[in-house]
């Protein structure tokens, strides 16, 4: 009985919440919903800001936005994609091909080749990479200043008759990662002293550069405290690092030409200088990543 | 199933067993830090668990900070023992051994203030020295409870020091993390599977330590099964 009640209590509250959630649809001023979409973002501030601007995009069209940012590693986020949990997420095309192809080496340095050799793996998974942005977020190699002036590092070849007294230290994924330290190997011969396993860019990484346990450190081109850091970042001058270009990896069920339209619009306007003042925004004030890209998109002329 | 047989693959790879990375440093280095742990908890739990039992004083005290203790999370506080100490052994030893505490004191509280008030009667009555008697008669009746505590907490403490990879630490963990990120989900398994045998053989040596321990005349009595009024006579 006691059961029987609450469960039509339960009935009751679900119906309230349609009704009102139906409401506010309906009350968005001129647009009438096109479709729900569920816009999801990789663990770090770069991904939050990138989902938010694709959402907040696609919402001005007419969409209605739930965000999942901060979904996990992109181990987490591709799962979700697949099984239909999420349906878009910012990628990376050279990233997203290695992991789809599991760790093939099939990147190079031109992001539409990238691109279209990425769409082949993710065509069986009905998934689709739209046109990559110009903004590009490459991983990159950064040491201390002190070790750049004691001998002289201004890119990564430089490195070769020293390695062998430096710790290299990145995340786990570097070590099997063919852009990373098998990409280090093979392209500038470089065999460091040891490899430290951190954290891909984030406090770990950090830590050990001040506290000297590591030499050589992987970072994101588009960090914007490099230099507070005193890290300096080596020219990668055999282009070992692969396109990286920010791109939007959806559903193919999703994949409307109006949807299209509008990502691409984005992709199209970005730039890696866009997203270094973005990032430091959000990383070093504190600023929040909606917040940051609702300035970027009424700088665009999406007024909202 | 041939996923089953891919991890067994992966544990029958000789360059699995040798090396920086192979099973048996990352065993080292999580038994060495793991017993680290819980020796530093129990030389913080362990006073205090004894002393307040011993006098039968703030118990309720004792176990109340003891179980918002438990309720810390472990993964939290390693993080901001990391920002604290940074990158090493410091913020992970902290971290479990916050852990490991809570057992300790609860159970060496409760094995202390049990015992027989009879029994502490004619252990004075007999002259001994309340040190003498803490340590000659109190303890030894209290070691299986004790024991407890400290098999307890070596246990959880061996399963979360898996955390401590994700600050770059060492250990199985690594296996784990290192599985996940690389997309080798046999590694993963194979960590997982060696952390949870190392908390299992954890508890049946601590059992065995804890049997070698307990005095001859309470092993006799708990083989006869009988209850506490004979510990008296016995004692």
């Amino acid at each position: 009985m006691i059961r029987k009640l609450s469960s039509g209590w339960l009935l009751a509250a679900l119906a309230a919440f349609v009704v009102v959630a139906t409401a506010c649809g309906s009350s968005t001023p001129g647009t009438t919903s096109k479709g729900s979409l569920i816009v999801a973002g990789f663990n770090f501030p770069e991904s939050s800001i990138l989902a938010e601007i694709y959402g907040q995009a696609l919402a001005h069209d007419g969409y209605s936005i739930t965000y999942k940012l901060n979904l996990g590693t992109r181990q987490v986020v591709s799962t979700a994609i697949e099984s239909g949990k999420i349906d878009l997420y910012p990628g990376y095309a050279a990233s997203e091909l290695e992991f789809y192809n599991k760790q093939a080496g099939e990147a190079t340095s031109d992001p539409a080749a990238t691109t279209a050799k990425l769409n082949s793996h993710l065509k069986p998974l009905n998934l689709v990479a739209l046109t990559p942005s110009a903004a590009v977020d490459k991983n990159a190699f950064a040491v201390p200043q002190a070790i750049a002036d004691q001998y002289h590092l201004t890119k990564l070849s430089d490195l070769v008759p020293i390695a062998n007294k430096l710790t290299l230290g990145a995340g786990p994924e570097c070590k099997t990662n063919a852009f990373c330290l098998p990409g280090l190997q093979r392209v500038y011969g470089l065999q460091f002293k040891a490899f430290k396993t951190l954290d891909t860019d984030g406090p770990a990484t950090r830590a050990a550069f001040k506290s000297g346990a590591i030499q050589v450190g992987l970072v994101f081109t588009t960090d914007a405290d490099l230099k507070g850091l005193g890290l300096v970042v080596l020219d990668d001058d055999k282009n070992l690092t692969a396109a990286d270009n920010v791109l939007p990896i959806l559903r193919t069920a999703v994949a409307t030409e109006e949807a299209k339209t509008v990502l691409n619009n984005i992709d199209a306007k970005l730039t890696t200088a866009d997203l270094i003042a973005m990032i430091d925004k959000v990383a070093n004030q504190h600023q929040d990543a909606d917040a940051v890209a609702t300035a970027w998109l009424q700088q665009h002329n999406y007024s909202s | 199933m041939s996923f089953l047989v891919s991890v067994w693959q992966w544990f029958a790879d000789p360059s699995h067993w040798s090396g920086p990375e192979g099973v048996p440093q990352r065993l080292l280095e999580h038994v060495q830090l793991s017993a680290e742990s819980v020796a530093v908890g129990a030389l913080i739990a362990l006073p205090i668990g004894i002393a307040l039992g011993h006098y039968g004083r703030f118990g309720n005290l004792a176990i109340n900070i003891s179980n918002v203790g438990r309720a810390i999370p472990s993964f939290g506080l390693l993080v901001i023992a990391f920002q604290a100490w940074g990158l090493g052994d410091l913020p992970i030893i902290v971290t479990l051994a916050a852990l490991a505490i809570p057992p300790m004191v609860t159970n060496s509280y409760v094995a202390l203030s049990e015992v027989d008030p009879d029994i502490k009667e004619a252990a004075r009555a007999m002259g001994y020295r309340e040190l003498t008697q803490l340590l000659r008669v109190e303890l030894p009746l209290a070691v299986p409870l004790v024991m407890a505590g400290i098999r307890t907490s070596a246990v959880q403490v061996v399963a979360t020091m898996t955390l401590a990879a994700i600050i770059a630490g060492g250990g199985f963990g690594r296996f784990v993390i290192d599985g996940i990120a690389q997309q080798n989900y046999q590694m993963m398994f194979a960590g997982a599977l060696l952390v949870a045998l190392l908390a299992i053989a954890t508890e049946l040596s601590l059992s065995g330590v804890e049997r070698l321990l307990v005095p001859q005349g309470l092993r006799l009595l708990r083989t006869q099964g009988r209850g506490r009024a004979i510990i008296a006579k016995v004692a």
